[in-house]
C-alpha cells in the first residue's frame, strides 16, 4: 500500500515536472534563429511586479513572443518593490549584453519621480530603450451611491469628493489629482494598495470617485456597477467609446501608463534590433492581438526614440502641472 | 439559483480530462505548499501558458484553481514538523502543531488538519454555492474603518496565543507593530527605517519574519540543545486521530469552518484574522486553556478548517463582483481573461458552464485532497525520525530556497539569517515568535486602513463609532478588554489567585 503511494506521488510529481517544463519556460534550443546569434542563453527578464498584474502579465506576453521567434528562453522573475525601482535597479547593473531585458513601466520615470525622494529617482537615461509596447488608459469612476456622472456634477458636490487611489506616486493618483484640482474641486486623496481594493471601495460606496486602469474597471462599468466619468489619454479608449476625454470636457488632463521594452544602457545595437524585430514579429500574431484585446491594451509600438522623446515631455508636463496647482503627491517629494 | 446550471457544472467536472486536470492541479499545489515560499499565485504564474494550450479553457481554470487551494493543505505540514508557516494564515498552526509534533503525535495534528481543512473547505464551496453573491454584498460593506476595527480586535487576540508571560507576549507584539513600519510609507513615500537601503523601501515580507523567527530560530536552537544534552528523539505513534481526538476536534473545526467562511470573503487579511479568530475562540471556549501551546488539539482543528475556508471563500469576491482577494487570484482573473471571459457581475449568468464546472471542481478536487492527504500523513511523519544531523541543514537549506523565491532577492536571505539569530534570542529569553509575526501582519493592516478612514471622516474620528458595523467590533473589542476588570471586580472577596510570575505556570490570561 505504502510504496504504491510513493509511486502515485512520484508520477504525479514527474507530470507535474513535465507540465512546468513544457508550459513555462520554453527551452527549445531550435527556433525561428535568424537574427544572428542572440540569445546564446537564457535572458532573464525582471518585473517590477508581482505575479498577476497588468506590467507581469504584459511581460510574459513579450517572453512567450522572443521566446517564438528567437528560441531560447525568457524567464520572467518578479522582483517587486519600490514602484518598480528595485527591478530597474537590477537591469541597470546588469552586463550590457542583452541577457538581461525588461519590459518597464512609464510611471516610474515619469510620474514617481515627483512623489519621492531624489536619491530613489529612477533615470532613463541608465537604459536603452528598444522598442515600445503598450497604452495602459486610465479612468475616472464613480461610484452608484455618489450620485456623479459627470465632471460638471463636482461643482454641487457637498463637502470633499473623496477619490481612491491605486497608491502614491501611481499615474492613477495624478490623474484624479490634477482633476481636481484643474476643475477646482475640494477633494481628499485616499491611496490604496492597488486597483482591486480601491475598486472594492468604490464598489461599497466607501469613496465617492477613484482612478483605475481601464482594465481593472470595465467589468463593473459595462454592467452599471460604478459609472465612467472621464478617460486621460490624448483620444478617447477604444474600449470606453461613450466616455468623453478630459479634454473634450475642458480640462487640461492628459496621464497615460505605457510599457516599453529597455536594456542595460550600453547593450550592441544587433541585439538591440534582434529583440525589436521579434518583439514587432510577435505584435503581428494574433494571439499577442487578442491578449491586448481581452486587457483592454491600446497598442504603441513605437520604436525606442520616440518613447523617450514622450517619457522627457511626459516627466516636463507633469512637473510643470504639479508645480501650476501646488499638488503634493508625496511629502518626500 | 439555478439549480439545473449547478448540476450541469457537476457534468463538467466528471467528465474524465477535467478530473485529471483536477487531480493534476491539486497534487501540484499540495506539493508546492510543502515548500514554504514559491506560493501558488508564482505557480499559476509559471502554469499560464497551459490556459492557451488546453483543448477546454474550463480544464485550465480547474487545475489552477486546484493548485491554490491544494497550497492550504500542503502548507499545514511543514508548519507542524519543522515549525516554518510558509503563509500568514498558518502561524498559529505552528503553536499546537509542532507541540504535538514534538509528543510524537504529529500524525494525530496532520490528520485532524487534513480533516478539519477538507471539512472547512467543503463548508465553505456549500457556502459559496448558496451564498456568494448575498456574502460579496456585505464584504463592500466592509470600508477602511471596518478593517481598522477589526484589525485591532486582532492585535488584542494576538495576546491571547501565546502561554507564556502576557507581558512578554505585549512587548514582542509591540516589536512586531514596529517592524511593521519598515518602508516606503504608503500615504506620502516618506522613508522610514530603510537606512537608505532600496531593498527595504517595499517594507520586509512577512514569511522572511516568519520562517526566520519559527524556522531557523528553531534550527539554532536545537543545535545547541544537542550539544547541551543528549537528544531524546520524540516517539512516533498515534499515526492516525483517535476516537477521542476526533471527538475532541470536531467541535472546533465546525466553529473554524464558519469563522473562516465569513471573514475570507474580506480581502487582505481576511485568511489571516480567521485562522487567529478561531484559534482564540477555542482557548476561550476551552475547559482548560492552559493546554493551548502545548498541543491542544483544538489550536490545529480550529484554524486548519478556518484558513481552508477562508481560502475557498476568497472565490466568492472574484467570480461575482470580479475583484481578486489576493495574489493567487489575481492570477486566476489572468487566466479567466486568457480564455476569453471577464470575470465580474456577468460571469454566472454568461458561462454557467465554467462558473459551476470551477465550483464543483472543488468538491471533487477536496475531496482528493482528503484520500491524498491521509496515506501521505504517514510518510511525511518519517521525516521526524531522521536525525537532527541530518534534518537541520535540510531545514536551513528549504527556508533559504524558499525565501529567496518569494522576490528572488538574495538581500531576504540575509534577513531571515538576521531574524532567525533574533528568534533562537527570543527562545533562550522566554519570548514567543508567534505573538510579533501576528502582530507584524496585523501591523501594516491596521495602520493603513486607520489612516485611511480618517481621511474620509476628514479628521473626524467619531465616525469609528457611529457606522454600524465598525462600532459593533469596537464594542466588542471594549467589552474583551473590560470583562477581566469587571470578573476582577466581583471576585475581589476570594483570595489572589496564585502568581503568575512563575514561568511555566499557567499565565493569567488577561483577555478573559
Amino acid at each position: 500500500m505504502r510504496k504504491q503511494t510513493l509511486s502515485l506521488a512520484a508520477l504525479v510529481a514527474g507530470a507535474a515536472l513535465a507540465l512546468t517544463a513544457c508550459g513555462g519556460v520554453q527551452n527549445t534550443a531550435g527556433g525561428g534563429s535568424d537574427s544572428g546569434d542572440y540569445p546564446t542563453g537564457a535572458v532573464n527578464m525582471p518585473v517590477g511586479a508581482s505575479a498577476g498584474g497588468s506590467s507581469d502579465l504584459i511581460s510574459r506576453q513579450i517572453s512567450r513572443g522572443l521566446s517564438d521567434e528567437l528560441g531560447g528562453s525568457f524567464p520572467v522573475i518578479n522582483r517587486e518593490g519600490a514602484n518598480g525601482a528595485l527591478a530597474a535597479a537590477e537591469v541597470a547593473k546588469a552586463k550590457a549584453d542583452g541577457s538581461t531585458i525588461s519590459v518597464q513601466n512609464a510611471s516610474l520615470f515619469a510620474i514617481t519621480p515627483l512623489a519621492v525622494p531624489e536619491d530613489q529617482v529612477t533615470d532613463i537615461a541608465d537604459f536603452d530603450v528598444v522598442q515600445g509596447v503598450s497604452r495602459d488608459d486610465y479612468v475616472l469612476v464613480a461610484s452608484k451611491g455618489s450620485g456623479f456622472t459627470s465632471i460638471d456634477d463636482f461643482a454641487n458636490a457637498d463637502g470633499k469628493v473623496t477619490y481612491g487611489t491605486t497608491g502614491v506616486g501611481t499615474g492613477a493618483q495624478l490623474a484624479c489629482a490634477l482633476t481636481f484640482n484643474v476643475n477646482d474641486t475640494p477633494a481628499e486623496a485616499i491611496p490604496f494598495d492597488g486597483g482591486a481594493p480601491a475598486l472594492t471601495a468604490l464598489l461599497g460606496n466607501q469613496v465617492d470617485t477613484a482612478c483605475l486602469q481601464v482594465g481593472e474597471a470595465i467589468e463593473n462599468i459595462n454592467s452599471g456597477k460604478i459609472v465612467p466619468i472621464t478617460v486621460f489619454g490624448p483620444e478617447r479608449v477604444g474600449f470606453l467609446p461613450d466616455v468623453p476625454t478630459a479634454q473634450e470636457q475642458g480640462l487640461d488632463v492628459e496621464v497615460a501608463q505605457y510599457r516599453f521594452m529597455t536594456v542595460p544602457k550600453g547593450t550592441p545595437q544587433d541585439v538591440q534590433d534582434a529583440i525589436a524585430e521579434a518583439m514587432q514579429a510577435t505584435f503581428e500574431t494574433d494571439e499577442y492581438q487578442a491578449f491586448n484585446e481581452q486587457n483592454n491594451l491600446t497598442p504603441m509600438e513605437i520604436p525606442g526614440d520616440e518613447v523617450v522623446a514622450q517619457l522627457e515631455e511626459d516627466k516636463q508636463r507633469y512637473a510643470d502641472l504639479v508645480d501650476e496647482y501646488g499638488i503634493d503627491l508625496g511629502d518626500a517629494s | 439559483m439555478d439549480w439545473n446550471a449547478f448540476l450541469d457544472g457537476f457534468g463538467v467536472v466528471t467528465q474524465p480530462s477535467n478530473l485529471l486536470y483536477c487531480f493534476i492541479g491539486v497534487v501540484i499545489g499540495m506539493l508546492i505548499g510543502v515548500l514554504p515560499g514559491l506560493g501558488p499565485a508564482a505557480t499559476m504564474a509559471i502554469l499560464l501558458p497551459i490556459a492557451y494550450n488546453a483543448d477546454d479553457p474550463v480544464s485550465a481554470i480547474i487545475m489552477l484553481a486546484g493548485i491554490y487551494y491544494g497550497a492550504q493543505y500542503g502548507g499545514t505540514i511543514t508548519s507542524v514538523l519543522l515549525r516554518i508557516p510558509g503563509e500568514a494564515s498558518s502561524v498559529v498552526t505552528v503553536f499546537d502543531g509542532f507541540a504535538l509534533a514534538k509528543q510524537g503525535k504529529a500524525g494525530t495534528a496532520l490528520g485532524i488538519a487534513a480533516i478539519g481543512s477538507f471539512v472547512g473547505a467543503t463548508i465553505s464551496i456549500v457556502g459559496l454555492t448558496l451564498l456568494g453573491p448575498v456574502v460579496a454584498g456585505y464584504a463592500l460593506d466592509f470600508g477602511p474603518p471596518e478593517y481598522a476595527a477589526l484589525a485591532l480586535l486582532g492585535v488584542l487576540l494576538v495576546a491571547t496565543v501565546g502561554n507564556g508571560n502576557t507581558v512578554k507576549a505585549l512587548v514582542a507584539a509591540a516589536v512586531g507593530l514596529l517592524l511593521a513600519t519598515v518602508g516606503s510609507d504608503s500615504f506620502t513615500s516618506a522613508d522610514r527605517f530603510t537606512f537608505g537601503s532600496l531593498n527595504l523601501e517595499g517594507g520586509i515580507d512577512f514569511v522572511v519574519v516568519a520562517m526566520g523567527l519559527f524556522g531557523v530560530g528553531e534550527i539554532l536552537y536545537n543545535l545547541e540543545e544537542r550539544h547541551g544534552k543528549p537528544h531524546v528523539p520524540a516517539a512516533i505513534a498515534n499515526i492516525w486521530p483517535s476516537r477521542k481526538d476526533l471527538r475532541e476536534a470536531g467541535p472546533a473545526i465546525g466553529r473554524g469552518s464558519l469563522i473562516g467562511f465569513f471573514l475570507g470573503v474580506l480581502p487582505g487579511g481576511g485568511a489571516v484574522m480567521a485562522s487567529l479568530a478561531a484559534y482564540a475562540a477555542e482557548k476561550r471556549i476551552a475547559k482548560k486553556p492552559e493546554r493551548f501551546g502545548r498541543g491542544a488539539i483544538e489550536g490545529v482543528a480550529g484554524p486548519e478548517s478556518a484558513n481552508n475556508a477562508a481560502a475557498t471563500s476568497s472565490f466568492i469576491p472574484l467570480l461575482t463582483i470580479g475583484i481578486p482577494a489576493n495574489a493567487s487570484m489575481a492570477m486566476l482573473y489572468a487566466a479567466l481573461l486568457v480564455v476569453g471571459v471577464t470575470p465580474g457581475p456577468q460571469l454566472i449568468d454568461e458561462r454557467p458552464d465554467l462558473f459551476w464546472g470551477v465550483i464543483n471542481s472543488m468538491y471533487i478536487g477536496n475531496l482528493i485532497l482528503l484520500l491524498l492527504s491521509i496515506p501521505l500523513v504517514g510518510i511525511f511523519v518519517k521525516i521526524l525520525r531522521i536525525r537532527p544531523a541530518i534534518l537541520a541543514p535540510i531545514t536551513a537549506l528549504i527556508t533559504i530556497l524558499g525565501v529567496y523565491t518569494i522576490n528572488n532577492s538574495v538581500f531576504d536571505i540575509f534577513v531571515m539569517i538576521i531574524f532567525g539569530i533574533i528568534g533562537y534570542l527570543m527562545k533562550k529569553t522566554g519570548f514567543e515568535p508567534g505573538p510579533l509575526v501576528l502582530a507584524f501582519v496585523l501591523g501594516s493592516l491596521i495602520e493603513s486602513s486607520f489612516r485611511r478612514s480618517m481621511l474620509l471622516f476628514d479628521g473626524d474620528a467619531t465616525g469609528f463609532v457611529t457606522r454600524p458595523i465598525s462600532g459593533t467590533i469596537l464594542a466588542f473589542v471594549v467589552l474583551v478588554i473590560a470583562m477581566p476588570l469587571i470578573r476582577k471586580a466581583f471576585r475581589r472577596d476570594t483570595p489572589e489567585p496564585t502568581s503568575a510570575e512563575t514561568e511555566p505556570a499557567p499565565r493569567e490570561d488577561s483577555l478573559r
